[in-house]
């Protein structure tokens, strides 16, 4: 599963103009986008908006060259998460209406409504979409760079210092367990082997992690003692310099806000 | 048939680094190899390929003749042992024993045979009091014993190590170069392995590699390998210490025929100095 850390890493170290694009735009419209399809009141409203929204991902998606399948692979990962929310919604709606419309009768009280459906399917777009930005955000641009671009924005430079030190440490962590594997695999253990008795793989198994767990204690140890030396304390922070935002990116940012903020405003005012 | 040969092996990492370029490699039978290189050679890459943890995309790794692929991991891996570099990386069973005997288990052995395995690889080392100790009360030359014990147990037909005296003190170095030769001899097993140290490798080493930015540089005896001093500046490297010495005596006109083993040294400078006859 960690391995699949450095596949996005290889993806988010691409190179088109979305990749190379500073974090604090991108950071600031995949948010935008985000708090938009999140505020945007129940209603036929939503989908000019949506289709707006979906030409947007669309021409990023199409500039930043990401492959396809990449990207739909890793929407395919999470929509579990959202299709367990919309079956909850559809089979138990959380606005009961007062006299809804019946399409199908599973069990004694029961129902899928029509309502619950229309419900279902806006959530289900709104999901959709923020996935899409946010997956868009996680693969044009580095770990690093979200960093620092969230430092010029303002985060406070104790989560950027905590939140540094736990990407370089998952990454640590994510070598780690490659070159364990590999010693495993040296010595032809495999989890799966069905040649192997049960409760020894599952045993293993368990050393394997137990040893990645005291591992990563001792490092954690090691690192914060390092740390004391170079004058670790409670003022410490990362340097982020500043770096004021191109031209282009100002037309890029102000381009993409006016859809953001405008889309959602107009499609209200028209309905 | 060698043990194991690469044929025009490449091979490069997805962010684009070539870490091979066209490298044959031979390992015959009864042989102490060392490839030597600065640090970013490829000598590690080339190694992982050696049993299968790295597929060979362009060229060829033949193990005892035949192609290694996904089918015959297996057999490969239990015929190449490999050691890698940071003993922390291998051992993880929460006693010493338990780890060594980790992989004959793994081969499907019964106890008996795993047990008596453990014995004998726990005895090569020199390693048996350490038995019942969990691994992170050990040494750093304790846990390198007991990764190439882990290795062992599986009675491996060559034996592939990864900067093996890497943070190991002097007297655990010359254990060690003790140990390769003493495998070597008594068991006619092929050894393999990856230096920085120089001098180390005219002490135990029939045939060299040097290798620098994925690419075989040179190859040959120990002394063919160090006669030729540009090809190593070249890769970052330097003469032998002893080598060193002979050559700058002989520049300054000492009757010194060049040598490269402590042994050899030895002797031509003992005759030189007139404290020994010719032999």
């Amino acid at each position: 599963m960690i391995e699949r850390l450095f596949e996005i890493e290889r993806l988010a170290d691409g190179d088109s103009p979305v990749h190379r694009l500073d974090a604090r735009v991108k950071i600031m419209v995949c948010f935008g986008a985000v708090v938009a399809l999140v505020a945007l009141p129940r209603g036929d409203a939503l989908f000019p908006v949506a289709l707006a929204f979906g030409i947007l991902l669309a021409l990023f998606l199409a500039i930043s060259r990401i492959r396809l399948l990449a990207f739909a692979a890793r929407v395919l990962a999470i929509l579990p998460f959202g299709l367990s929310i919309l079956v909850f919604q559809v089979l138990f709606p959380a606005s009961p209406v007062h006299d809804p419309t019946v399409v199908v009768h599973l069990l004694p009280g029961l129902a899928v409504t029509a309502e619950a459906l229309e419900v279902a399917v806006q959530l289900g777009v709104r999901f959709l979409l923020c996935l899409g930005f946010v997956i868009l955000l996680s693969s044009t641009t580095r770990v690093q760079d979200l960093l620092t671009g969230a430092r010029r924005l303002g985060l406070p430079s104790e989560f950027t210092l905590i939140l540094g030190m736990m990407t370089r440490y998952l990454f640590v962590f994510g070598q780690m367990f490659v070159r364990i594997s590999n010693a495993l695999a040296t010595r032809c253990f495999d989890p799966l082997d069905r040649a192997l008795p049960y409760g020894y793989r599952l045993r293993e198994t368990g050393y394997t992690l137990g040893t990645m767990f005291i591992r990563s204690y001792e490092q954690g140890e090691r690192t914060y003692q390092a740390m004391l030396c170079r004058g670790y304390g409670k003022d410490a922070y990362l340097l982020v310099p500043r770096k004021p935002l191109l031209a282009a990116e100002w037309v890029v940012l102000g381009g993409c806000m006016a859809v953001v903020v405008g889309a959602p405003i107009s499609a209200l005012l028209l309905a | 048939m060698h043990l194991i040969e690469t044929k025009h092996l490449s091979y490069s990492y997805r962010d684009g680094v070539r870490a091979l370029d066209d490298v044959s490699f031979v390992a015959p039978r009864n042989v102490k190899i060392a490839v030597i290189g600065p640090n970013g050679a490829g000598k590690s890459t080339l190694f992982r390929h050696l049993n299968g943890i790295l597929l060979a995309r362009e060229g060829q790794v033949l193990v005892r003749g035949e192609p290694v692929t996904r089918r015959n991991l297996r057999e490969v891996r239990k015929f190449v042992g490999v050691v890698f570099q940071n003993p922390d990386d291998q051992i993880f069973a929460p006693t010493v024993e338990q780890d060594v005997a980790f992989g004959p288990t793994n081969l499907g052995l019964d106890e008996a045979t795993v047990m008596h395995r453990v014995d004998e690889a726990l005895g090569l080392l020199g390693i048996e009091h350490l038995r019942a100790r969990p691994p992170h009360h050990l040494s750093g030359g304790e846990k390198k014993r007991v990764a190439i014990a882990g290795v062992l147990a599986m009675e491996p037909g060559v034996l592939v190590m990864d900067e093996p005296t890497a943070g190991l003190d002097p007297r655990g170095r010359d254990d060690l170069i003790g140990f390769v030769n003493e495998l070597s001899r008594g068991f006619g097993m092929t050894v393999v392995l990856s230096t920085h140290e120089l001098d180390l490798v005219t002490e135990f080493a029939d045939y060299v590699y040097v290798m620098d930015r994925g690419a075989v540089l040179a190859q040959g005896t120990p002394g063919e390998v160090f006669e030729q001093e540009e090809m190593l500046r070249r890769a970052r490297l330097d003469l032998p210490v002893l080598s060193k010495l002979c050559r700058s005596l002989r520049e300054q006109g000492a009757d010194l025929p060049v040598s490269y083993t402590f042994d050899e040294v030895e002797r031509n400078l003992a005759v030189a100095l007139h404290l020994r006859r010719e032999p």
